[in-house]
């Protein structure tokens, strides 16, 4: 047998004991202290309840649109690990503009807004002063960590801010749309479909979630189908290939990192606008969404559906999570159960993560050096 | 004559150097034009000229696919002015960049492909250039598809356009460069020492590539070091040397020696000549290897040898029958599924790799850029490595940089490395000098056994020449060699015994001088010509047959076939 064959071997069992232990410790979590099949049935019921879809829809918004923006700067060869800071100074900036103006759409695009030009920072740092990528991205969780909090005090008065209203349903839309058939029959259709026992909850949803089926889609279109989405592959896997082919890839690059700040915009906004206020203190209420959104597209490889998929199973797990809290259903304490999400998707990992990174990601390329 | 391109009067410095000095070249359109020269001649530079990549100091650049029109006339009268070329009619070009360069019809495929591994074939020719659809919403990758699979059949090209790149061979991938620049409308190609990574079957039908592409009205140029190669695929050579065109000569009519004179400025010898050996022991024994590839595939199957004291053992073969997991066994990268290796009466199987350069081993790494040396550390630091942990260097643990740096001068002086400075960057240094360095610090070792996997590589005439004589020497010394190599002048020329390798086996091991070229070729494709030169057997070769019966039937389990254990 060979070196690498025994390496690859060695990988899989190391793998299969991380999941096993991951497992091991969710179970033994979850049925050995409470012992009872009454409890299993009980937590199954509360994952297929219409509540606990709803909650992983709304819970989804955030960490897909930051994933969607991952993949692009990503595969174009520019490691953003600094979605965090763009979701935490879009959520900021969407409530303020919201507060402003009273158009949650507005705020939307304020978001989407001050997300870019923080993208844009973070891009001129690492395509033309040539900084470290992964450095740059912490600076830009940092900034922006601090960034919101203290504007939202000097704006609001408190490291929390209320935009003073929310996105309207989809129904609310709907029936404001101006079109009498529309709005008549949709609403009606709406309002039945919304009945039907948990898949209701997909017409009941925030605008938002509609919207990030949407982004996933034209996100998939653009990398697979488009000339755009081609040269940010190349660009990510061989530079000097696309150089020579006559595209230029800072060009590419720069666009793939607005792209990146402008969707992780959308998700921060759509975060707080959702909530119809800003949290500021302690690690945000962004709380770590950003990095899970790198997790997740990891885990979808680079694919805006697989990113999405991992996203909703990430969700999901939140969202029982949130309703086990909740009903208190386990005998254990909360702190321990606030980690199955994460144990969850370390046991995903080690069993199905077999990503591959873009070739030239991370390193910076400049055209006509060798 | 039509010309197709003319550099005329190029010169191009970059600080401290002068890389082309007052370079004319002329290329007859329809033609195959080779640009010879050793490593650092200015070959590449003056094509990067052509290409837009760099601006000539001085110098004009003509560029017609079609033909270049005269002053005068269509038809020039061919005997000309004083330089002999008719004048242009046309103001010279500017190419600022590639785009310019291709837009005027010239297309480089350069020595390093420039592909994008996990996309298909039709993806990467049409790169940057994608038919599209849709107001550009889409790509049209039926358009895509067709048209790749139309130019590959006007050219008798033979490519899938839905294969991935990382999935073909080189051979394949070289055509999807060709195409590539064929697909941007490319009539003059110019390609960058396209051989260096082919086996020889595929230097032979990219010839004949280049064969249909002159017949459809395409020039080529392709700069190479290999004089083999520019007499037998091009019809006129230019040689550069030292940046200055030194002489263009048809191919008819041309010798090898004519040629290497040419290149070098002087008389080079092109057979080795070596004195007889006169071997004692065995120093290294190879004793029933089995190893398997990456891929968990059987790539070195039931192989012994053993090279003696004062030898050079010599491995022939195509690249990829073996050779590398056999050099990677012999010494200490790779486990062997089975067998044994021995350092001067040691088992060293198990033996890592500084184990075995304290036991004497020395190493000549093929790929000296990602093997032989770390091309930013400075040649002081890569003196020293794989003999970081020992005296003289190491004290206390802790480096003598002093010492370190006086190994590096010296070795940069005995081997003549340029620039002659400890300090310079590995980077920084041509190839030639790069695996220069390499052998001298391998030597300064003091080996009882050296292993040179393809030590002249990629490594220009002079220098090449230097490497064999210092392996004579070394082998004079008393030392043990073992020489893997895909050029089969050099393991002939050097070898006292050598062995063919095909598909993981050594099909034989013969006398080099007694053997032919038409019986090695054979070898080589896995047959057994007879009745075979065969070299004397060495030393313990019966007792090792009867180990290995054992240890194959023990150690090997499934692979211990038939075949291997009735040899």
């Amino acid at each position: 047998m060979s070196a690498t064959a025994a390496v690859s071997d060695l990988g899989t069992r190391a793998r299969l004991a991380v999941a096993g232990a991951a497992a091991l410790f969710l179970s033994a979590g979850a049925l050995a202290l409470t012992g009872s099949t009454d409890v299993l049935l009980a937590v199954l019921a509360l994952l297929f309840e219409k509540s606990t879809l709803a909650a992983a829809l709304r819970l989804s918004v955030p960490i897909a649109f930051a994933a969607l923006g991952g993949i692009f700067a990503e595969k174009s060869g520019v490691i953003n690990i600094g979605l965090e800071g763009l979701l935490i100074v879009s959520a900021f900036g969407g409530v303020y503009v919201t507060s402003i103006t009273g158009s949650v759409w507005l705020g939307l695009l304020g978001g989407v807004a001050v997300s870019t030009l923080l993208a844009l920072l973070f891009a001129i740092v690492c395509i033309e002063f040539r900084a470290d990528q992964i450095i740059a991205g912490l600076a830009i969780w940092l900034i922006a960590l601090g960034l919101a909090p203290f504007a939202s005090t000097v704006v609001f008065g408190s490291t929390n801010a209320s935009a003073g209203t929310t996105f309207p349903s989809i129904g609310r839309l709907l029936a404001n749309s101006g079109l009498p058939v529309v709005s008549t029959a949709g609403v009606a259709a709406l309002d039945a479909l919304a009945g039907v026992p948990f898949f209701g909850a997909l017409f009941e949803a925030s605008p938002m979630v509609y919207l990030m089926f949407v982004a996933v889609g034209a996100s998939w279109w653009t990398l697979n189908r488009t000339s755009f989405g081609r040269w940010v592959h190349a660009s990510g896997e061989n530079p000097k290939a696309l150089d020579t082919a006559g595209v230029r890839v800072s060009r590419v690059r720069y666009a793939a990192v607005l792209l990146s700040g402008v969707l992780a915009g959308v998700g921060g906004a759509a975060l707080s606008l959702s909530l119809g206020q800003f949290v500021g203190n302690g690690p945000t209420m962004v709380n770590g969404k950003g990095f899970i959104a790198i997790v997740t597209y990891l885990l979808g490889n680079y694919n805006p559906v697989g990113a999405l998929l991992s996203t909703l199973l990430f969700a999901g797990l939140d969202a029982l999570q949130l309703s086990l809290q909740g009903q208190n259903v386990l005998a254990i304490p909360r702190p321990l159960v606030r980690t199955i999400p994460y144990v969850s998707v370390i046991v995903v990992l080690a069993l199905f993560g077999k990503t591959r990174l873009p070739e030239a990601a991370g390193e910076h390329y400049e055209s006509g050096e060798e | 004559m039509t010309e197709a391109v003319r550099l005329d009067s190029i010169t191009k410095r970059f600080p401290g150097v002068v890389a082309n000095d007052d370079v004319t070249l002329s290329v007859e359109r329809g033609t195959v034009h080779a640009l010879l020269g050793e490593n650092g001649a200015g070959k590449t530079t003056l094509m990067n000229v052509l290409y837009g990549l760099y601006e000539p100091t001085a110098g004009d650049v003509y560029v017609d696919g079609d033909g270049l029109t005269y002053e005068g006339g269509e038809e020039p009268d061919g005997d000309g002015d004083s330089d002999g070329l008719p004048r242009i009619a046309e103001a010279p070009q500017r190419f600022d960049s590639p785009r310019d360069a291709i837009d005027a019809g010239v297309g480089m495929i350069h020595q390093h492909f420039m592909l994008v591994d996990p996309m298909t074939v039709a993806e990467n020719i049409t790169l940057g250039n994608e038919p599209r659809k849709w107001g550009g919403l889409a790509v049209d990758r039926e358009a895509a598809r067709e048209a790749v699979l139309d130019l590959s059949e006007r050219y008798g090209f033979d490519v899938e356009p839905d294969a991935t790149i990382e999935d073909v061979g080189v051979g394949v991938q070289q055509r999807v460069e060709i195409l590539k620049a064929l697909y941007r409308g490319a009539e003059i190609l110019v390609l960058d020492e396209p051989t260096a990574v082919l086996t020889p079957q595929e230097v032979d039908d990219l010839f004949e590539v280049l064969d249909e592409l002159t017949d459809a009205g395409k020039t080529i140029i392709f700069i190479t070091h290999k004089l083999g190669e520019a007499l037998e695929a091009a019809d006129e050579v230019t040689v550069l040397r030292d940046g200055r065109n030194v002489g263009s000569v048809e191919t008819v009519g041309t010798t090898r020696e004519e040629l290497a004179e040419l290149m070098v400025g002087r008389e080079v010898m092109l057979e080795t000549e070596t004195p007889p050996a006169t071997p004692g022991s065995a120093s290294l024994v190879i004793d029933g290897v089995t190893a398997r590839d990456d891929r968990g595939v059987v790539a070195v199957d039931d192989v012994s040898f053993a090279v003696r004291e004062g030898e050079v053992f010599g491995i022939a073969g195509v690249d990829g029958n073996g050779q590398s997991e056999l050099v990677e066994v012999v010494t200490g990268l790779h486990r062997p599924a089975a067998g044994r290796v021995e350092l001067d009466g040691r088992d060293v199987t198990d033996a890592s790799r500084r184990e075995r350069t304290r036991a004497g081993m020395a190493y000549i790494p093929e790929d000296r850029q990602e093997r032989g040396l770390v091309m930013d550390f400075d040649l002081t630091e890569n003196g020293v490595l794989g003999s970081q942990h020992d005296a003289p260097f190491a004290e206390r643990g802790r480096l003598d940089w002093e010492r370190a740096e006086d190994r590096a001068r010296e070795i940069v002086d005995e081997y003549d490395v340029r620039p002659p400075d400890a300090a310079a960057d590995a980077k920084s240094l041509s190839g030639g000098n790069q695996q220069k360095f390499i052998v001298g610090r391998e030597f300064a070792r003091d080996p009882s056994c050296l292993v040179a996997s393809h030590p002249t590589r990629g490594v220009d005439i002079g220098s090449t020449e230097f490497i064999h004589d210092r392996l004579v020497d070394l082998r004079d010394e008393g030392r043990a060699v073992l020489l893997v190599s895909s050029k089969l002048d050099e393991v002939r020329g050097l070898s006292d015994r050598l062995a063919v390798m095909y598909r993981g086996r050594v099909v034989g091991v013969v006398d080099p001088d007694e053997v032919t070229e038409e019986q090695l070729g054979l070898m080589m494709a896995g047959e057994r010509p007879d009745p075979l030169p065969r070299a004397e057997r060495v030393g313990d070769a019966a007792d090792t047959d009867d180990r290995k019966r054992v240890r194959s039937g023990v150690a090997s389990g499934e692979d211990a076939d038939a075949e291997a254990t009735d040899d």
